[in-house]
């Protein structure tokens, strides 16, 4: 059955890939701008990079609808099935009263050239929906995704406010069962597999058919969250042969936490990794809070910023400094690999064919140890690091000398590395301004990173020297 | 949409939302890429050049031609009409023939049932180059003597006889980077072809009659065969002023040649690597002053990188030029500039519209006089501003009748409490090693026109129909600026209705032919004006019906055209203001009284001209004027910044829609914060531009606003000779962020106490600031 049902509009649609209108490879983005009433979804960049294209996504957790802002143009439509579709076109009630988000925008003059409206609406209706205390830090991180060229955002933040202030129940929560029980209509247990001509999709929901389908299919793509996949479609336009779309295998979406570690399923999205990190890691949840966009965050999953292993990846240093490991599995068991070891070479990992990314599984540290992370980025948010670390120190408390450290740096190489020359300098000495200085000295010289787009090499190398001067300001003053 | 204010003392005043807030919020607001005109509609793609320069030694489409789903695949040799498609001068070509001058110009056109065939249309065309050649930077350009137009000047005074009396003087150079627009709406046009000639162009253009022009001078027709529409754009900010007009030039000879509706919608990395942007500048200048810092001379050479062709290079330097000494009376001054011709795209129109790049260059050079003087920068400024009486005319020999600067810096130091903060940061900085604050002011006077007079003309056309409801059509374009919200608070303000009985229609050419470009903020100013003209001479037709019908009806004696009065939906004698007659009824009577209910309105702005040989003249209607202040902080290890907070006073004239303007404020403001921060353009070593993509390219988000933010508008100001008292709001305000990086200049300053100028120019990147940092440090240890 070539098939996936979502909702839309109140009904269950019905996509059916025996038909050559859409490829299971479509985005959500272009299946809403290929239907007549849902022009409203817009495109800006088709990389996750500006959220024109948010739409909202309600799904069943524990009979109760959970909503998330996500980029419909990262989305495949297959990721759609057993869940539902909200666009901007379905906030408004029947006799076109406005939801409340959408007459706050207009209330505080919140739109001018409304291109991007549609996207910061949803953004903030997942907000509305959440019930979370919206203080001004969650709106800003609302929709921090969400680029507008004309109105400087003060409007929007100003109509963000005062909608969430006066939150109650919308044509959604009357809605509510009625969605429950058309969403339970959705069979969502048995793997999906969409067969064309060109193109193998699988959508399994369980790991045990997970691990069958990787074993069958070694070279499939593996999808989750699609936000680094998804751009080989939207913008180099390849064809995708077949891939595996794990992004509904429950299995996978656990945090276990024992006293000794924090074990991290691949397919939790690092959201919901974010929340949980707070308390126990804060320096992955300072790296988190900049990872990307809340619409990004809600679908990218830690297994997939681990598997891409790309020299760029946000939580790769501060789990390195964290001597994190990652689970791999495949039909036969399980094997446990360093974070170090696991990534061998640009965007290479120690991944088997038949192998998928299981769990993180990190150590928690004792509370003496330090450990802390940095991102550089021409911009602050929703950027990808020019330079970043994940900086840990281990000292003897009496004598402050370096038992351990541990100096992991993103984008200064061709894959996370760590500053080893430094490392071994510090190690052993006491821990104090000559040999930070000394040690930044050596880690000024330790690489030898690339000019690109983000900054010249001089710049990489004078942000990695200083990240590990910061590193001791801070740590220092807390001594 | 609209709201009846309550309580408001006149009860005809409504307060009107953005006209079309609703849509927006709803989606259903219509931009070109949803129109849904036919089932037929062809999909069509550019294919372009991938040389800086280079001979094409071949172009070979035969196998694209034979795809199925391809329905024509075009080149030059195809083009009907004069394939060019410059605004100004005719130097750019609409499709490249022997030779291709920068990446990204357009060489062939494809149209295809989808996207899909499009693209494996575009695998199948084979294109061979000669390379040759390229200029990627004006130091090349100078070298290669590579000028667009002349080296033109603006002169006042003896600047060099004063530079030897000076008792200081101070040389520098500075650099201000290109600008990417980034409208969320990349550019589109869809072009629907009629019988014989015709053709409709739905386009993206803040110039829709220049995109008919262009548009008919291609397909070789007369222009009363093109009728171009624009119903609204997803943002321009001058990105749209020449820039659509290339699409809808595509569009249409692909639509002519399949005699088939084609769109256009440009792919957001297309879009960025083929149009235009804000003009880089490299500037050298000098400037002479004495111990108290009042400025003598100064002379600077501004040059910017035109890119490939002219487009509107020359006015843009020329607004360089006349902004150049920004809200300061300076007696002796030499402003060169050059426009120089590389192998970059062409740069276009930019909110500002060279404006910043000249003024940048005074601020950077007043800054450095302040730390030269140990003096604070503000009242460095405060001083060399313009005054009445004696210090009123620009150095292009203007005068100014009215001067807001003092009144708005007095306002804004005392409400930003500026002396007492600067005195807290310089303590904050004094006892912090690696964070550091600076706060900086800066005033924004900026000319209202086009430059070019005869741009400054606009026309409407109001329609009455006989159930009382009224259309009005005018030359400007709405491209989220909210001009038509304040055009319908026009109509209904001067017909003394409420706007809800009044609509305004897409802009239309056919409607209202022969307009300016919607730009250089006057789009209110000109078109306002045209509306009015057109609503007096409807009213002037009414009202002797008007008087007519009063005394028919209510017995008094008959009122004279100047007693009679519209307002509050009716129409009255002012003398008996009870007696009232309902507007629907009295223009139901003038119809069967035979009364045209359709006027024609045109404005042109009155007394300006500009001598471009003597570089004299009266070139601007008026002047806005504005302040800011503004704190950051810095990072000094890591080079990130962010902006504490910001004060800002603008004078907007009597607003028009206060929340819109507010809004202009607010949006000009973070877009100027852009350019002077984070948004870098970058290029290769081989013209390739590395910036192409939102990934690489960062416009400002909502966490980079100020963390405080209070913009406010100047109190009891009214404008006279402009529409309802006001002033033009679009582009000031974007330089009002000049402010952001003085600050972070005076905090990255401080690392060496102020002793040094640091190496900040624009745009203030994470890594301009390190650098800088670094630099001052070396300074610093040598010093000592």
């Amino acid at each position: 059955m070539n098939v996936v049902q979502f909702i839309l509009d109140d009904k269950i649609q019905t996509i059916n890939f025996d038909n050559p209108e859409y490829t299971p490879t479509t985005t959500v983005l272009k299946y809403l701008r290929s239907l007549r009433q849902h022009k409203g979804v817009k495109e800006g960049c088709g990389e996750g990079d500006c959220g024109a294209c948010t739409v909202v996504i309600a799904e069943l957790a524990e009979d109760k609808l959970y909503y998330r802002a996500v980029d419909s143009c990262l989305i495949f439509l297959p990721m759609l099935h057993g869940k539902q579709l909200i666009t901007v076109e379905n906030l408004a009630g029947a006799s076109g009263e406005l939801h409340p988000v959408q007459k706050a925008m207009v209330d505080a003059y919140a739109s001018q050239c409304g291109y991007c409206t549609p996207g910061f609406v949803m953004s903030l209706f997942a907000l509305y929906k959440s019930r979370v205390e919206a203080t001004k830090e969650i709106i800003l991180d609302a929709i921090t995704g969400n680029l507008c060229r004309c109105t400087g955002y003060q409007p929007i933040i100003v109509a963000a406010a005062k909608a969430m202030k006066a939150r109650k129940n919308d044509i959604f929560d009357k809605k509510e069962a009625q969605t429950i029980a058309l969403l339970q209509q959705i069979e969502r247990s048995k793997t999906i597999g969409i067969i064309t001509s060109v193109q193998q999709y699988f959508k399994p929901f369980t790991l045990s058919d997970t691990l069958k389908l990787r074993s069958a299919h070694p070279k499939a793509e593996i999808i989750s969250g699609n936000t680094d996949t998804g751009l080989r479609v939207t913008k180099r336009h390849e064809l995708l042969p077949a891939i595996i779309d794990i992004s509904d295998v429950n299995d996978l979406k656990f945090i276990k936490i024992t006293p000794e570690f924090m074990s991290v399923g691949s397919g939790v999205s690092m959201e919901i990794l974010k929340e949980n990190s707070k308390e126990i890691f804060p320096a992955l949840y300072d790296i988190l809070r900049l990872f990307g966009s809340k619409q990004i965050r809600s679908i990218a999953t830690l297994g997939g910023n681990l598997g891409s292993a790309s020299p760029i990846g946000d939580s790769l240093p501060v789990l390195i400094a964290c001597k994190a490991s990652v689970v791999v599995e495949n039909k036969n068991g399980t094997r446990r690999i360093d974070l170090t070891d696991f990534i061998r070479s640009y965007r290479t990992t120690d991944l088997k064919a038949d192998e998928i990314i299981y769990s993180v599984e990190i150590p928690i540290p004792d509370p003496d140890t330090i450990i802390r992370s940095y991102k550089i980025s021409k911009r602050r948010d929703l950027d990808i690091s020019t330079c970043s670390a994940g900086f840990r120190l281990e000292l003897n408390k009496k004598s402050h000398i370096v038992k351990n450290i541990i100096l992991a740096y993103g984008g200064m190489a061709a894959t996370t590395k760590c500053a080893l020359t430094a490392e071994k300098f510090l190690k052993g000495k006491v821990w104090n301004k000559t040999n930070a200085d000394k040690a930044s000295d050596i880690v000024f010289n330790e690489f030898t990173p690339l000019s690109d787009a983000r900054s010249g090499e001089e710049f990489r190398r004078l942000a990695a020297r200083n990240l590990l001067l910061k590193f001791y300001e801070e740590t220092a003053s807390q001594q | 949409m609209k709201k009846q204010q309550a309580n408001n003392k006149s009860k005809h005043k409504e307060v009107l939302f953005h006209e079309s807030a609703e849509k927006h919020v709803t989606g259903k607001a219509v931009y070109v890429n949803d129109m849904n005109v036919s089932s037929q509609t062809l999909f069509g793609k550019v294919v372009y050049s991938s040389m800086p320069h280079a001979a094409i030694i071949k172009c070979d489409i035969s196998k694209a031609k034979q795809l199925k789903g391809v329905h024509a695949v075009l080149t030059c040799e195809d083009i009907p009409g004069e394939n060019q498609m410059g605004p100004v001068f005719h130097d750019e070509p609409c499709l490249a023939s022997d030779r291709v001058t920068c990446i990204g110009q357009a060489i062939v056109l494809i149209a295809a049932d989808n996207e899909e065939i499009a693209r494996e249309a575009e695998k199948l065309i084979s294109i061979t180059y000669k390379p040759l050649e390229a200029i990627l930077d004006i130091e090349t350009a100078m070298a290669h003597d590579s000028k667009l137009s002349p080296t033109r000047k603006i002169e006042r005074g003896k600047t060099e006889r004063s530079f030897r009396k000076a008792a200081h003087i101070i040389t520098g150079e500075l650099r201000s980077g290109a600008q990417e627009h980034w409208y969320l709406e990349t550019q589109s046009a869809l072009c629907v072809p009629g019988e014989d000639n015709e053709l409709t162009v739905f386009a993206s253009s803040q110039n829709p009659a220049e995109t008919q022009a262009i548009v008919a001078e291609v397909l070789g027709v007369s222009r009363n065969n093109v009728v171009c529409e624009v119903k609204r754009m997803g943002g321009a900010f001058g990105g749209k002023e020449t820039q659509g007009n290339h699409v809808a030039a595509w569009a249409a000879l692909l639509a002519n040649a399949c005699k088939r509706p084609v769109l256009i919608h440009l792919f957001r990395d297309d879009d960025q690597k083929i149009t235009g942007k804000r003009h880089p500048f490299l500037s050298h200048y000098k400037i002479g002053f004495d111990d108290d810092g009042y400025i003598s001379a100064y002379s600077v050479d501004l040059n910017a990188d035109a890119g490939h062709a002219a487009d509107l290079s020359m006015a843009i330097l020329e607004r360089a030029m006349l902004h150049a000494e920004n809200a300061y009376f300076i007696p002796n001054v030499l402003i060169t500039a050059t426009a120089w011709r590389t192998n970059h795209f062409s740069n276009t129109a930019f909110r500002g519209f060279g404006g910043p790049q000249g003024m940048a260059v005074i601020e950077h050079a007043i800054d450095r006089i302040a730390r030269y003087l140990k003096k604070d920068a503000a009242a460095i400024r405060y001083i060399n501003f313009y005054k009445f009486p004696y210090y009123i005319a620009t150095p292009y020999g203007q005068r100014l009748d009215d001067i807001q600067l003092q009144t708005i810096t007095d306002k804004i130091i005392t409400t930003s409490d500026y002396i007492k903060r600067k005195k807290a940061i310089d303590v904050f900085n004094h006892n912090s090693s690696f964070i550091k604050r600076g706060l900086a002011f800066t005033p924004v006077k900026f000319g209202i026109s086009f430059t070019t007079a005869f741009l400054n003309q606009a026309g409407a056309l109001v329609n009455i129909y006989h159930d009382g409801t009224v259309l009005v059509n005018h030359g400007g374009t709405e491209m989220g600026q909210g001009l038509n919200t304040k055009m319908l608070q026009i109509a209904a303000a001067e017909l003394g209705i409420s706007a809800k009985n009044i609509t305004v229609n897409a802009t239309n050419t056919s409607k209202v032919p022969n307009t300016s470009a919607t730009a250089a903020s006057s789009g209110t100013d000109l078109n306002g004006m045209a509306l009015k003209n057109a609503v007096d001479k409807l009213k002037e037709r009414l009202t002797p019906l008007a008087a007519e019908l009063l005394q028919e009806k209510f017995g008094n004696a008959k009122a004279g055209t100047k007693q009679i009065s519209f307002k509050g939906n009716t129409v009255f004698d002012k003398r008996f203001q009870q007696n009232t007659i309902p507007f629907s009824e009295l223009i139901a009577q003038a119809y069967l009284n035979q009364i045209s209910l359709s006027a024609t309105g045109f404005y042109k702005t009155p007394d300006i001209f500009f001598d471009r040989a003597t570089g004299i003249g009266k070139p601007f209607h008026y002047f806005a004027y504005g302040t800011s202040v503004s704190e950051v902080e810095i990072d000094t290890l890591t080079g990130a910044h962010k902006i504490i907070r910001v004060d800002i006073l603008h004078d907007v004239g009597r607003s028009l829609n206060e929340k819109i303007d507010l809004g202009q404020i607010c949006g000009g403001f973070v877009q100027g914060v852009g350019w002077l921060t984070t948004e870098e353009i970058k290029w290769d070593a081989k013209g390739n531009l590395l910036t192409y993509s939102p990934d690489t390219y960062k416009i400002p988000t909502a966490q980079d606003i100020p963390e405080i933010f209070n913009i406010n508008l100047l109190r009891n100001s009214y404008n006279y000779n402009t529409i309802r008292g006001s002033k033009a709001v679009g582009e000031p305000p974007l330089m009002l962020a000049f402010s952001v990086w003085m600050a972070i200049r005076y905090a990255v300053s401080a690392m060496a106490d102020h002793r040094f100028d640091p190496d900040v120019d624009i745009p203030a990147t994470n890594e301009t600031i390190l650098l800088a940092i670094e630099k001052l440090k070396l300074l610093q240890k040598k010093v000592q």
